[in-house]
């Protein structure tokens, strides 16, 4: 029953991968630079890797916003976010799982009479204005600074396609990774006080139970990336504006940097040591800031280049996402009480932590999630390694087969 | 990772070398003419074969670029309009040699007194051509400099008309002495000649709308 109610969860992550990790590297694909195959491969495993060793830090933030109480309210929640992100994928609209998530929680306060904390909201609202207007201004200066730099250095056009190529996969891997680190609380974060793993010893390292699930987010996420990406990619590659490839990178870079403001904590604290207030540590919508970028990068070229119509239908889908996630949560929230008598979670009361309500919630089935879990991991490296001779080999063949036609070709000629 | 491979070193150098094939084939080509021109044909022989195998080595060069950023997916963007470049280009050289091999097999008679129009439309379409290459280089290097690079094609290219246009008026209105079809055959060796800075005209206007494309 438990590995059910992980289901939405794993959707919800699947979701989150199709829609909202293809931003790192859909400016890149969408210019053509990096290969689709690879930019799935690079963001799959740094997503993973960043979700399984930062990824704890953003959940914080949404469980203050709402702390579902009950496995049932957890499973409901993630999956009428899952359907409202699905839905608006099918579109190829590139929405935010932090909105549908968001938009869910309060859902989940409003049927159990809790009260939504307007502090959190606001940080995270102010967030999601803020994520692309910094987005935009990042994205003007970095365009600038590499546009002098290539025009002062006179370096050779295919030198520096080569260096946008690597910085786009880099930069990528950096994006892909804080990208992990701050949005896997979206998709696991509402589980986590309803599971206790046992630790799960994989000789070189040990995960805990958050990290085990933000393990299963991220696999979930990878498969995402790997099946349902490639439409979102177009859309924010090629639709909005036509990129160059080093409008391409400044946008991948600009777009990870925002992702890095929002999720670092060392430098929030140096921010707080120069006088400054404190970063909120919020997990941001990557889709936000993608678009933020390429807005930028269209404005400094001059607003003519922008397709509005696209732009407009993702405003749209900005204010629907939340709004949808919300009355959905909400109604499938009555159906899970009242038709499957599923408990959903109560109100909070206001003199006892959250966290001491939940604890109660699931000691149940741990350790066949575990074993699961390690399994998994085993079947994938095995799989994975697998996968890498097979592709080795090929180019090899590939390459030789070319190579001899190529012989052929100028034996013929002579 | 591309940065870490030769493959972009060796596609620089390709490229380089592409253009000074046809950076050569143009002096040779020149020298050629005035070689038949001065009646010397050992030496004309012997350009012939030099453009010969400087065509023979563009060929396999443009071939070898194309290859390279297909399969290493470089210049993704650009990638068309380069190879579509370096295919005018190819055409310039392949124009060179197949003049060339014209002038052997049909051996025109051209009169001495045209010798200085024949000289000067060559070196007047030939520079159209010779300055289209430094405004190719500067397409990968400095693409804020091709447009005014290639000003110089274009006034050659119109230079070369009218070069042409006159030397044809002397033959047909002047030179009675010449049959029609002595007259018509000199004007085909002079559409030869001509066609090198059109080829260079048409390659100019492809490289200034990817020299607008790529500053944009």
């Amino acid at each position: 029953m438990i590995l059910f109610f992980l289901t939405s969860g794993l959707f919800l992550g699947w979701s989150l991968g199709a829609n909202d990790a293809s931003h790192i590297f859909g400016s890149a694909v969408g210019s053509k630079m990096v290969t689709f195959r690879k930019a799935a491969i690079i963001a799959s495993v740094f997503f993973i890797l960043g979700a399984v060793i930062q990824g704890s830090g953003t959940s914080q933030t949404l469980s203050k916003l709402g702390a579902v109480n009950a496995i049932g309210g957890s499973f409901t929640l993630a999956l009428a976010a899952a359907i409202t992100i699905y839905m608006m994928t099918k579109f190829a609209l590139p929405i935010s799982t932090t909105q549908a998530i968001v938009g869910a929680i309060i859902g989940w306060n409003f049927f159990t009479g809790n009260r939504t904390d307007s502090n959190t909201l606001e940080k995270i609202v102010l967030a999601w204005i803020a994520g692309p207007v910094i987005g935009a201004a990042l994205a003007i200066l970095l365009y600038i600074i590499v546009k002098k730099f290539k025009k002062s250095t006179r370096i050779h056009l295919i030198r520096f396609e080569s260096y946008i190529k690597t910085g786009l996969i880099l930069v990528g891997a950096f994006g892909a990774y804080s990208l992990g680190a701050n949005n896997i609380a979206n998709v696991m974060g509402v589980f986590i006080p309803a599971f206790n793993l046992k630790n799960l010893d994989l000789w070189i390292f040990t995960l805990n139970s958050s990290q085990q699930l933000f393990l299963l987010g991220g696999l979930a996420c990878a498969t995402g990336i790997l099946t349902y990406s490639w439409k979102v990619m177009q859309t924010i590659g090629s639709n909005i504006l036509e990129l160059s490839s080093e409008a391409a990178l400044v946008v991948v870079l600009a777009q990870s940097l925002v992702l890095f403001i929002f999720s670092s904590t060392g430098l929030s604290n140096l921010i707080v040591k120069t006088g400054l207030p404190p970063i909120p540590m919020v997990p941001v919508s990557s889709s936000q800031v993608i678009v933020g970028c390429i807005l930028g990068i269209g404005l400094y070229k001059g607003a003519r280049n922008i397709n509005f119509k696209v732009l407009g239908e993702i405003g749209i889908a900005w204010i629907i996402c939340p709004v949808a996630s919300g009355l959905l949560t909400f109604f499938l929230l009555f159906f899970m009480k009242n038709i499957f008598s599923i408990n959903v979670g109560s109100k909070v009361s206001e003199s006892i932590d959250a966290s001491v309500q939940t604890t109660n919630l699931a000691t149940y089935g741990q350790s066949d999630v575990s074993n699961i879990i390690k399994y998994l991991l085993f079947g994938l490296f095995i799989f994975g390694t697998i996968g890498i001779i097979y592709y080795i080999l090929l180019e090899n063949k590939k390459r030789r087969e070319m190579q001899r036609s190529e012989e052929k070709f100028w034996k013929n000629m002579k | 990772m591309p940065v870490f491979t030769r493959t972009t070193k060796n596609l620089i150098i390709k490229i380089d070398e592409f253009f000074d094939n046809i950076d050569l084939g143009l002096l040779v080509f020149r020298e050629g003419i005035k070689a038949y021109l001065d009646k010397d044909m050992d030496a004309f022989h012997r350009h012939l074969q030099k453009v010969d195998n400087l065509e023979t080595n563009a060929d396999r060069l443009q071939r070898e670029i194309e290859n390279e950023m297909i399969t290493h997916s470089i210049l993704p963007q650009h990638r068309s309009e380069v190879s579509t470049l370096i295919d005018e280009l190819d055409e310039i050289i392949d124009a060179l040699k197949s003049s060339l091999n014209e002038i052997n097999i049909e051996m025109p008679d051209i009169p001495s007194s045209l010798n200085k129009s024949f000289i000067s439309l060559t070196e007047t379409s030939i520079n159209a051509a010779e300055e289209l290459v430094p405004a190719a280089r500067a397409y990968f290097k400095a693409p804020y400099t091709v447009r005014e690079k290639l000003l110089k094609v274009y006034y050659f290219e119109s230079e070369t008309d009218k070069i042409s246009f006159s030397t044809k008026k002397i033959i047909f209105q002047q030179m009675d002495e010449l049959d029609l079809a002595h007259k018509a055959h000199l004007r085909y060796i002079i559409h030869h000649i001509e066609n090198v800075s059109d080829l260079a005209q048409k390659a100019a206007d492809l490289l200034s709308g990817m020299a607008i494309k790529i500053v944009m």
